[in-house]
């Protein structure tokens, strides 16, 4: 299915079934059937790497911002040695913009529960843990009772299906802290530690959980796993973008109608999701512009949106990216500075404090932002918040620092005029 | 005062520490449980969970500072968590942050006398399509926020009845 | 050997021991500038200081060959971003660029720095570290000119007493998690933590925790701020002003390396020195609080009893005084009581002494205390030389023994030994009996005597001991006495104000010079007295003699200890017997 197609598609993550998240419902829509599938028939399914595999071939690229193929990513597991292996499910959704795992995890957790049991036994995992931020209480019960149900059926825990196969998955609650959502800190927290980003390598799947191989997904990433096992790989690379294919939870938030979260084919036009999908401008306002992926992804001006779509490939032409495809929608009221003010507060506000570049950089970027906003900025303050950004990426162990340091180069640069004018306005005290 | 866990609270430690390979592992998941028996985690309660665990003293301040979630000095009854950040900020978040703090004769940060209401601004709470939001003390989010909404709010915590939770359904998805 | 190319140049490496690109260049006297790096703790890169370009050469996958381009040079595969060097491991035909052939390296330090210092409070005036701080150092070899740092600095807790010796000013820490890292891992007392996070973090105790580890002084010295600093050295001295001379720790039988820190002749301060085989870069608590021994209620002029009364007395007297028991005393009625707080020359020249005028060998009591050790830098034993009392050939007694011999003689003869203040002796049992002490303090011990000719300390002489693994290590004198003299005295180390101060130089004064002898000036003057035939140069011609004399000495000099940071005599032992 293209694109451009993308009012016939019928949702397959979170499908209109009222009761979806209720284990029977999922049951009778064929849940489960798919991990059964790939632990009992060895014709189809000889071996777990054949899982891998198809997987890899479907090219679902990592939801959780990265875009980093999934099945790519399961087979850089070491073989396994009979020791433990874990698979570490990234549910801590943080990046102002994005609000899309928890739809699954209300509407149809048993998709993500069934994804991520293919995944541990295509990896021959032991154990998965599903790491959920702690501000989703009430998700972490829904997940809690999702998975207690699954015990409850046997399909988790030992034998799975009479097999020798034998998983167990656990849920745990994060505390508050954005930087959880990288996926080493979030192995840190997991280990009760401060979530402290790890040095890599060694990577993850070498040295990850307590030090044992270990796999890191988004969840959405996980849940299209089980489509792809019961459609096939070539069903999910054809739909939507070529690069990037496969249904895509949007997050719509901003100024539009009906903000929201959508399933869609991957690459559907940006103008499409904000006039069609989430229903046009609130308030019949203009369009100034758009944050595409969450707010570490570089704003695009109104007038750059023509033509673009919701896929890697043409995202990155204008400079930005994918990234959660938790878009932000701005209209013409918006006041540039304060907006990216905020977005700077909120780095700084989160930062874990490890490496220099982050922890010293993201706070002077808030401290001239804000300075700035209050009236007192020069029109040099601009060019040292662009030097400050270079300063910063590339040089910290994690990306926080990229993310913090990318929006205030690019909102700059695409709104200097707005930056200038403010910067001009301000009154200077003389001494 | 001092601060105990009973005979209920250490058998759901042990099934907490059972989830894990190791006892480290279950510093965030008994701060919690600590955290919503005693309403906080000031020092003495910290301690408590260090020695629960025997677990370093130093460890468990460390672990309870980084994460934003813990309390680590006394609230009000209600926490109310104000998101201002990025799509809340766009759809009014500080107009309601600044509302609830004129309700309630309090700034961000602080606790009405009557020790009901604390207010806080908090970064983003993942629920930016029904901007603006807050969350009631690590609960239930309230959502789409207006004046009204948090009036009704405010009495429905005094009258000492919880928020329900509010289902947002998925919204249509085919639009012609 | 596989080699590595650094700034153009070829190293060849050893796949085995080397691993950290950064310590590799450090180790060929190459630099890179670093914070957080540790070579005895875990590499957590977290201060981004040590940023160089790495590349390594493309292989062809079918040969194993190097990819040559067409000029016949390697192919060589650039990390896309700079890579922090701590964390590089080391491999073959690697290629790295530092700060010296790289600007965006150079740039990339710079920036670090800029970044490091944009809440660092710049308060080098008032900062025990200024002079030897990392930071500083660093901030003025690869640091920005001046700051664009125009907004507010965040403010975080000053002058916080974290436990009894180490205070925090949490402002200046730069985060590099050294002194965590160093609870955790090396003295595993686990007290500190990072806490808050982002620009507010800082290292701390659990509240209402004092950080009383007993190794807590060498978070100061891994500090690379002063974020730590001593709260007994606070505002003391400025590091120019004093000396470090290398010495020996004579608070415990470990032995630990140290060097110490003087000015005007007074020993301010103590901190470890690096010698792997004994104590790597730490010491404890206790051998820092030592320094007080050097300076600090001591004996000055000989002084006699009269009329039960010690009052000062002249080295004339002191030595006449002396000559003159030993002579009109029984030969098997004198004793000579040897001490393991004491050198091995000095109870060398207590043995020559004790042969000829007693006939026998020196006795000593060892001063162990059963449990007072932990499994790391201390040791149940509280002396620093009693493997060498042993190794010498003195008579161990236990105290009680020791007690019953001293009640039997006339005359005791008493080398630097707290016996009475470490209750192995009770002060009665001195009785009718002469005693003559050579002592460095005025303890309870020396109170008891007829007769006190003052000693130098380990601070004052060259000396060896031999410590509980059966390492000999040797002091240096680091201070004058009123007979020494700095520029005279070819054992004393130099330091920055002997080569560049004046008498001109108004911070030095020469004050604090105790009046005392080595124990071999004193034994000469003694044997001149007596008409013996003994007669020392000076320690280092002491310790050949032990050498040529006492074959588990075998080899020992200076020059040989000070090239191999110390002997391990068991190796010696061992070669004796086969």
């Amino acid at each position: 299915m293209s694109s451009a197609d993308w009012k016939n598609f019928e949702p397959v993550l979170i499908p209109n079934v009222k009761d979806l998240h209720k284990i029977d419902v999922y049951q009778e829509n064929g849940g489960y059937s798919a991990f059964k599938e790939v632990l009992t028939d060895k014709k189809k399914w000889e071996e777990p790497k054949d899982v891998v595999n198809e997987v890899k071939a479907a090219n679902i690229r990592g939801r959780g911002g990265a875009g980093f193929n999934a099945g790519l990513k399961w087979s850089f597991m070491p073989p396994a040695d009979g020791g433990p292996r874990y698979l570490a499910c990234n549910g801590d959704e943080s990046e102002p913009g994005t609000f899309k795992d928890r739809k699954i995890f209300e509407y149809n957790p048993h998709v993500f529960i069934e994804g991520a049991l293919i995944a541990a036994y295509a990896m021959e995992i032991t154990s998965i843990y599903v790491y959920i931020r702690g501000e989703y209480k009430d998700y972490i019960d829904m997940m809690q009772k999702a998975i207690d149900d699954a015990y409850e059926k046997g399909f988790i825990g030992e034998n799975i299906f009479g097999t020798d196969y034998s998983v167990d998955f656990y849920v745990h609650s994060g505390a508050g802290a954005y930087i959880c959502g990288e996926e080493t800190s979030m192995l840190e927290s997991l280990e009760g530690k401060r979530g402290y980003p790890r040095v890599k390598p060694p990577f993850p799947a070498q040295k990850g959980l307590w030090g044992r191989p270990t796999t890191i997904n988004n969840i959405e990433t996980l849940a299209h796993v089980v489509s792809v096992i019961n459609k096939g790989a070539d069903w999910f690379s054809g739909i939507g973008a070529k690069n990037h294919p496969g249904p895509v939870l949007y997050g719509i938030s901003g100024h539009v109608n009906r903000p929201g979260v959508y399933e869609l084919p991957s690459g559907v036009p940006v103008l499409d999701l904000i006039n069609d999908v989430a229903g046009g401008m609130r308030n019949g306002k203009e369009l100034k512009a758009v944050i595409p992926g969450g707010s570490s992804t570089p704003i695009l001006r109104a007038d750059q949106l023509d033509g673009v779509t919701m896929d890697s490939d043409s995202l990155r032409e204008v400079g930005t990216m994918l990234g959660t495809a938790g878009m932000v929608v701005m209209d013409e009221d918006t006041n540039m500075v304060d907006m990216l003010w905020r977005i700077a507060h909120f780095y700084h506000h989160e930062s874990c404090g490890q490496c220099t570049p982050c922890r010293d950089g993201t706070g002077w970027l808030e401290k001239i932002l804000l300075k700035i906003k209050n009236g007192n900025g020069e029109v040099k303050d601009l060019d040292l918040l662009l030097d400050i950004t270079t300063q910063m990426e590339g040089r910290t162990i994690c990306a926080l620092a990229d993310a913090a340091a990318w929006p205030v180069r690019h909102t700059i640069n695409r709104f200097r005029d707005e930056f200038e004018a403010r910067c001009k306005k301000s009154v200077h005290a003389v001494a | 005062m001092t601060y105990e866990f009973d005979e209920k609270d250490l058998k759901e430690i042990e099934k907490i520490k059972a989830k894990y390979p190791e006892v480290l592992p279950a510093t965030l998941p008994v701060l919690w449980l600590a955290q919503n028996k005693f309403g906080h985690v000031e020092p003495e309660v910290q301690r408590l969970v260090a020695h629960t665990l025997d677990l370093p003293e130093a460890h468990v301040h460390g672990v309870a500072t980084f994460y934003t979630q813990y309390y680590k000095e006394k609230k009000g009854k209600y926490v109310l968590d104000v998101c201002t950040c990025l799509s809340c900020q766009l759809c009014g978040g500080y107009d309601i942050l600044n509302y609830l703090e004129d309700k309630l004769g309090i700034k961000a940060g602080e606790t009405t006398d009557d020790g009901m209401f604390s207010v806080e601004e908090v970064e983003c709470l993942g629920a930016c399509g029904y901007a603006p939001m807050l969350q009631v003390t690590n609960g239930k989010y309230v959502n789409n926020l207006t004046e009204e909404k948090v009036d009704k709010l405010i009495e429905t915590l005094k009258e000492g009845n919880e928020p329900e939770y509010e289902q947002i359904r998925m919204p249509l998805r085919k639009v012609n | 050997m596989p080699e590595v190319i650094i700034d153009g140049n070829q190293y060849e490496f050893d796949s085995d021991k080397d691993g950290s690109l950064l310590q590799f260049i450090l180790d060929e006297g190459l630099e890179v500038p670093f914070f957080c790096y540790h070579p005895s703790m875990s590499v957590p890169a977290n201060c981004r200081q040590c940023m160089v370009k790495v590349g390594t050469p493309v292989k062809d996958r079918e040969t194993g060959e190097f990819e040559l381009d067409e000029n016949g040079e390697r192919v060589i595969r650039w990390f896309p971003k700079l890579q922090t060097s701590c964390n590089t491991q080391l491999s073959e035909g690697m290629v790295v660029h530092t700060q010296e052939t790289d600007d965006l390296v150079e740039r990339a330090q710079k920036d670090t720095l800029e970044f490091i210092l944009a809440n660092h409070p710049l308060d080098c005036p008032i900062c025990d570290q200024a002079g030897e701080c990392p930071l500083q150092i660093q901030t003025y070899k690869y640091g920005p000119e001046g700051s664009r740092f125009e907004v507010k600095k965040v403010h975080k807790p000053k002058r916080v007493q974290l436990g009894p010796r180490v205070t925090l000013d949490a402002e200046r820490c730069i985060n590099c998690t050294r002194c965590v890292r160093f609870t955790d891992e090396i003295s595993e007392s686990k007290q500190l933590t990072i806490v808050q996070r982002g620009d507010k973090n800082y290292p701390v105790t659990a509240p209402g925790r004092e950080f009383d580890d007993a190794y807590s002084m060498n978070t100061i010295d891994i500090c690379p701020v002063g974020a730590l600093t001593s709260s007994d050295f606070r505002f003391k001295a400025r590091v120019w002003e004093m000396n470090q001379t290398p010495s020996i720790d004579i608070s415990n039988g470990k032995g630990c390396n140290i060097d110490l820190w003087t000015r005007d002749n007074l020993v301010l301060r103590i901190t470890p020195r690096h010698n792997e085989s004994v104590n790597d870069y730490w010491i404890p608590d206790t051998a820092r609080d030592a320094y007080t021994i050097f300076n600090e209620n001591r004996v000055s002029r000989p002084s006699q009893k009269l009329d039960s009364e010690q009052v000062q007395s002249s080295w004339n007297n002191a030595f006449a005084t002396l000559a003159e028991q030993i002579e009109r005393t029984d030969k098997d009625k004198i004793l000579f009581v040897g001490s393991a707080h004491a050198s091995v020359e000095e109870n060398f020249v207590l043995m020559a002494l004790s042969n000829l005028l007693s006939g026998s060998a020196p006795v000593f009591s060892p001063h162990i205390i059963d449990g007072a050790g932990d499994d790391f830098l201390l040791s149940d034993d509280q002396a620093p030389n009693t493997n060498g009392c042993r190794l010498l050939g003195l008579n161990e007694l236990t105290s009680e023994d020791l007690s019953e011999k001293i009640k039997k003689a006339e005359l005791v003869l008493l080398l630097n030994d707290n016996l009475v203040d470490r209750e192995a002796l009770q002060s009665s049992v001195f009785g009718n009996t002469y005693v003559t002490m050579f002592a460095t303090n005025k303890t309870e011990t020396a109170k008891q005597a007829d007769l006190v000719i003052p000693i130098t300390t380990a601070a004052e002489h060259a000396a060896s001991y031999v410590n509980v693994d059966h390492r000999i290590q040797r002091t240096v004198p680091a201070k004058e006495t009123k007979y020494s003299n700095r520029r005279l005295d070819i054992e004393m180390s130099e330091g920055r104000l002997d080569r560049y101060g004046t008498s001109f130089d108004n911070w030095v004064t020469e004050e604090n010079k105790v009046d005392c002898l080595p124990l071999w000036n004193i034994a000469n003057e003694l044997s001149d007295r007596l008409g013996l035939d003994l007669r020392f140069e000076n320690s280092r011609h002491i310790i050949s003699d032990i050498a040529e004399q006492n074959p588990s000495f075998e080899g020992v000099s200076f020059q040989a200890m000070d090239e191999r940071f110390g002997i391990d005599l068991t190796s010696i032992k061992n070669r004796v017997k086969s």
